[in-house]
């Protein structure tokens, strides 16, 4: 069976087409983001690991090791499996530093431009012949089915089609930094393709080729010698050094590590691929057996590698044909397209921006998008002309070996970015050099110039491969050890190591302030691109402009470089930001950052466990301890630096702690910056009742310090000074009350004094002018003693008044307790007050509620009511109005007197209650007035306020609120409309 | 090196079903798809382990 050049021809052209629909509506948000952000999503396109290699290869390798032939995907597989201990630590290093590649990576680690840029070139020697090997298959593939047609002229149309969607897709718009989500749909799509291809060519192979799984087994039972061969064990050692390739595969392959760091939304998707991604390729993998057997039983001539594709042909099915020949084609243009895009963004940041780098005039986000984009074309056909060039078309297997065998030698420098800070960029750089060097003299001149020295050496490919690989680590190990690493490679091999903690320079930034940023910036960047990136910065740390804290400042610093760690790579935007954003002063290594500390505990706490999580617990104890502590606790560090600021801290001076830590002393705003400051820089441990005017009110603080001496341990310095502050002025303000009430029970007692003595003379003069009223005929002489009688009359009642005070606060038990309805006691005042009928007309207004009683005095309350409404009529203008309620507020009785007259200045509102206290006109009033109801309503278990009526400018009235506890019984009560007297 | 204990469980647990299952996978006289029902088991308790771990890593 052959079919037609046309047939193929539209069908891989139309198959494309899909992949930039696909792609295309799922840039233009056609496809719901639900779906597209899938974890699912995520998972199936790092299916792109199956390129022709799993999909074609895998039947030769079925045939030649067994079993073995599952190794690359156990070795993945297992990656996944384990990823918290590779894979999760690293895309937590990779998200933080926008690091886009395993170049960006190591050359991040080990401070190296040098380091990436080795990485790169191997990468590029290493991968090329994995491009040409998809080129080739789909070639050969379509060769297979139309033997007359020219394998070139398809392997161009497909270089073609490929080289324009990776244009399209995989440079988004220009920065390269963000999310190709079109890309990775596309990319998911291909492996659902794949592995759907590959489950109906299983399914048909033994439905087809055996009759179902009955007649395979039956089958199987007549081949004994193929029985044998797939149980057989390999040669010892080869199983276990093909999975560890491809355990290092995961990560030291552009295409993956693009993939699983680069293109993850959710490190939660990682979770689930972690287990996801092994069960797709035990999928992928199991139809592979039945597919080969079938094939060995129909007798079929083609390589054994091609069987998916040549079954459907030996059995006569177009459609299976054509299924398979597109599994291949998806798996080889999944994988061109990826592998591209990351090593266009490596040869990009290591090979082309350190020779040459953009003008600050340029627009360096088009600039570095054209680069790419040319990149892209240049290494896809590279890619073709390893594959047109050479006569004897290599063979899959070997140019697969090959090709992952390079990226091997990078496990060393991984595992020890990981797990040994000690190792150093001269470790990394000869180690790769010695391992790389004999992948190349062994393997990859062999395959290349057909020069075998393996004939010379007498060793087998898995023993070179050992080989490279102990010669790597070993020189690695030693020369980290022996030579020096330097500060600031230390310092990144601490971010990257996981069992160390984050160190952060405490140091000040010469830039102040976001502008100080974008205007340093401009000079290297321009100031559109400066300005562009402090602001993308700023909103990924969710700061604003008018930020100028220097710990906000070194975490914008942070991020400014790892951004344009993501558009120019690590090397260059650290040289970048370290030159044009300097710290004022060398960085004291080993300085730390307790938040910093804490933060990164936290986030680790999980896994923590044994005393390592014991010492966790009693961190928190304590921390929980300082925070919840009822004093104030403000502790700085150096120069000033506050490190930490507790909850009471917090309500004192009502600024949360996520706006102080970080800041200096001198940013935390007047009056506590002053208080702090002069505290600590003074002699005295202690300082007592310290007043501070907040607002309106004064406080009284009360403050004392420690100051914590530098710690014997070298790594954490942590000198400097803790602070209490002791808030008084509650404890103050009663002390006051309590000066006051003494105040006021001495005068008590003397005004009882007076009263006695003035009382008796006083009785006499009122009988003495008495007698001469009634006894005399002189009418002038009877008036003066009418006259005498109403001054006594008046001194009586202030001396009743002085009495009714002395006796009203001192002794509680003489007030009867009976139940009072409080609606006829303001009746009962109203009545009282309405008798004087020379006094001005007001309408009285009484809304009271029905029933509501408290419990206490009548004779006490009435006298309150009196006094207030008397107040109220005083300071009311004629034929206004005064309103007189009574509600019940939350299971208090809530009695108020509200009147429409001048109100009382803000001024004299803290005395009106002091005794003696007047505003009226002298001879009007005692000033004992509001005293005295103020005495009785403490008395009554009561509360008084006075607030302005209303807001009005003139007159705005006063409203006196007295707050009752209330009688039970009152609960019931119904309420009643207004009315009026 | 901090490992989570799940992570621990599922090495444990793929060690010693290895050693279980090694000589019933290459019985010459099984069926050929024993290695892919061990796998599925591996599989099947890794999406256990990883359903409860943590993402604060």
């Amino acid at each position: 069976m052959t079919f037609d050049l046309s047939t193929l021809f539209i069908l891989g052209v139309a198959y494309l087409v899909m992949l930039f629909g696909i792609a295309f509506a799922t840039e233009k948000g056609w496809i719901p983001q639900r779906i597209t952000r899938h974890p699912i999503v995520y998972v199936l396109s790092l299916g792109v690991f199956a390129s022709v290699w799993s999909y074609y290869a895998a039947t030769g390798n079925a045939f030649r090791d067994g079993f073995g032939y599952l190794a690359p995907f156990i070795g993945i597989s297992l990656a996944f499996l384990f990823s918290p201990v590779m894979l999760r630590p690293l895309l937590d290093i990779t998200k933080s530093y926008q690091l886009s590649s395993l170049a960006d990576l190591l050359a991040f680690r080990y401070r190296s431009p040098l380091a990436g840029t080795l990485t790169t070139i191997v990468m590029l020697i290493g991968v090329t012949p994995l491009l040409s090997l998809q080129i080739q298959a789909v070639a050969n593939s379509v060769a297979i089915l139309t033997p007359e047609a020219s394998q070139t002229t398809l392997a161009i149309v497909f270089c073609v089609l490929i080289t324009l969607f990776a244009i399209f897709f995989g440079t988004g718009r220009g920065a390269g930094r963000e999310k190709h989500e079109g890309l990775v749909m596309a990319i998911a799509f291909e492996s659902v393709v794949k592995l759907l291809a590959m489950l109906t060519i299983g399914w048909f192979a033994v439905y087809e080729g055996f009759g179902g799984f009955a007649e395979l087994d039956a089958w199987l039972q007549t081949q004994p010698e193929l029985l044998a061969g797939i149980k057989e064990p390999d040669a010892p050692g080869s199983f276990h050094v093909t999975a560890i390739l491809f355990f290092t595969a995961a990560v030291a392959t552009p295409h993956m590590f693009y993939m699983i760091f680069n293109e993850n939304n959710d490190p939660k998707a990682l979770t689930l691929a972690s287990w996801a991604l092994p069960l797709y390729f035990l999928l992928l993998s199991l139809p592979v057996f039945p597919v080969l057997w079938a094939g060995l039983k129909i007798g079929s001539s083609t390589p054994l590698e091609y069987y998916p594709v040549t079954l459907g042909i030996d059995h006569g099915s177009e459609i299976i044909t054509l299924i398979g020949f597109l599994g291949g084609l998806s798996a080889a243009s999944g994988l061109i397209i990826v592998i591209t895009l990351a090593l266009s963004n490596m040869c990009l940041n290591h090979l082309i921006l350190p020779i040459y780098q953009p003008t600050a005039r340029n627009d360096i986000y088009r600039w570095l998008l054209w680069k790419r984009r040319t990149l892209i074309a240049a290494l896809i056909w590279i890619g073709f002309l390893f594959y047109y060039i050479p006569d004897d078309k290599l063979s899959v297997r070997a140019i697969g070996n090959v090709s992952y065998i390079a990226s091997l030698q990078f496990l060393p420098s991984i595992v020890a970015l990981l797990y040994w800070p000690r190792g150093n960029r001269n470790g990394f750089v000869a180690g790769l050099l010695i391992g790389v060097a004999i992948w190349f003299l062994f393997l990859m001149l062999p395959v290349a110039t057909g020069t075998n020295l393996l004939a010379f050496s007498g060793i087998n490919t898995r023993e070179i491969i050992a080989l490279s690989l102990v010669c790597n680590i070993a020189l690695f190990i030693v020369v980290s050890l022996w030579t020096r690493t330097s500060a600031e490679e230390r310092a990144s091999a601490d971010i990257c190591a996981l069992d160390t903690i984050r160190r952060r320079n405490r140091t000040g930034l010469i830039a102040k302030s976001p502008d100080d940023f974008i205007a340093k910036l401009a000079k290297p960047l321009g100031e559109r691109t400066a300005t562009r990136e402090v602001l993308q910065a700023m909103r990924d740390l969710k700061i604003d402009k008018q930020e100028k804290r220097p710990h906000a400042m070194r975490l914008l610093r942070g991020r400014l470089e790892a951004n344009l760690s993501g558009l120019l790579g690590p090397s260059i935007s650290h040289d970048l930001i370290d030159r044009f954003l300097p710290y004022t002063i060398e960085s004291e290594h080993g300085s730390t950052d307790v938040d910093v500390i804490e933060s990164r505990i936290e986030a680790y706490r999980s896994n923590l466990s044994g005393m390592a999580e014991d010492l966790d617990n009693l961190r928190r104890y304590h921390r929980q301890v300082l925070l919840e502590l009822p004093l104030g606790v403000c502790s700085l560090g150096e120069q000033n630096q506050i490190v930490m600021w507790n909850q009471t801290m917090e309500k004192l001076t009502g600024t949360p702690a996520q706006e102080v830590l970080g800041s200096q002393l001198n940013e935390i705003g007047e009056p506590w910056s002053s208080l702090i400051h002069d505290f600590t820089v003074g002699d005295t441990a202690h300082a007592h009742k310290r007043v501070v005017q907040v607002k309106n009110s004064r406080r009284f603080i009360s403050l004392h310090k420690a100051i914590i001496e530098k710690s014997a341990t070298h790594k954490i310095k942590q000198d400097g000074v803790v602070i209490l502050l002791e808030d008084l002025t509650e404890t103050e303000l009663l002390e006051e009350e309590l000066t006051h009430s003494e105040r006021l029970a001495s005068i008590g007692r003397l005004a009882a004094g007076v009263a006695h003595e003035i009382g008796n003379p006083i009785t006499g003069i009122a009988c003495l002018a008495q007698n001469i009223r009634d006894e005399t005929d002189n009418d002038e002489l009877r008036s003066m003693a009418r006259q005498i009688i109403e001054q006594t009359d008046r001194t009586s009642r202030i001396v009743q008044s002085l009495v009714n005070f002395a006796h009203s606060g001192s002794n509680k038990l003489d007030h009867t307790s009976e139940i009072v309805t409080v609606e006829e006691c303001i009746r009962e005042a109203i009545a009282l007050i309405s008798l004087d009928k020379k006094r001005k007309e007001i309408n009285y207004v009484i809304n009271c509620k029905h029933g509501l009683q408290i419990l206490g005095d009548s004779q006490r309350l009435l006298q309150i009511m009196v006094n207030l409404v008397n107040n109220a009529h005083d300071a009311s203008p004629a034929n206004s109005k005064i309103t007189l309620a009574s509600r019940l507020v939350s299971g208090s009785v809530q009695i108020s007197v509200t009147d429409e007259g001048t109100g009382i200045p803000e001024a004299i509102r803290d005395r009106i209650f002091d005794p003696f206290f007047t505003t009226k006109e002298p001879g009007e009033g005692t000033g004992l007035g509001l005293s005295l109801v103020y005495s009785i309503v403490e008395n009554l278990n009561g509360h008084i306020d006075i607030i302005s009526a209303s807001s009005r400018k003139e007159n705005p009235g006063t409203r006196v609120i007295l707050t009752f506890p209330c009688y039970d019984g009152s609960a019931n009560a119904t309420g009643t409309p207004p009315e009026s007297h | 090196m901090y490992i989570t204990r799940t992570t621990l469980l599922l090495l444990l647990f793929s060690y010693l079903l290895f050693l279980l299952s090694v000589d019933w996978m290459s019985q010459p006289d099984g069926a050929w798809y024993r290695p892919f029902i061990v796998g599925l088991l591996v599989i099947g308790v890794a999406a256990f382990c990883h359903r409860e771990q943590s993402d604060d890593l």
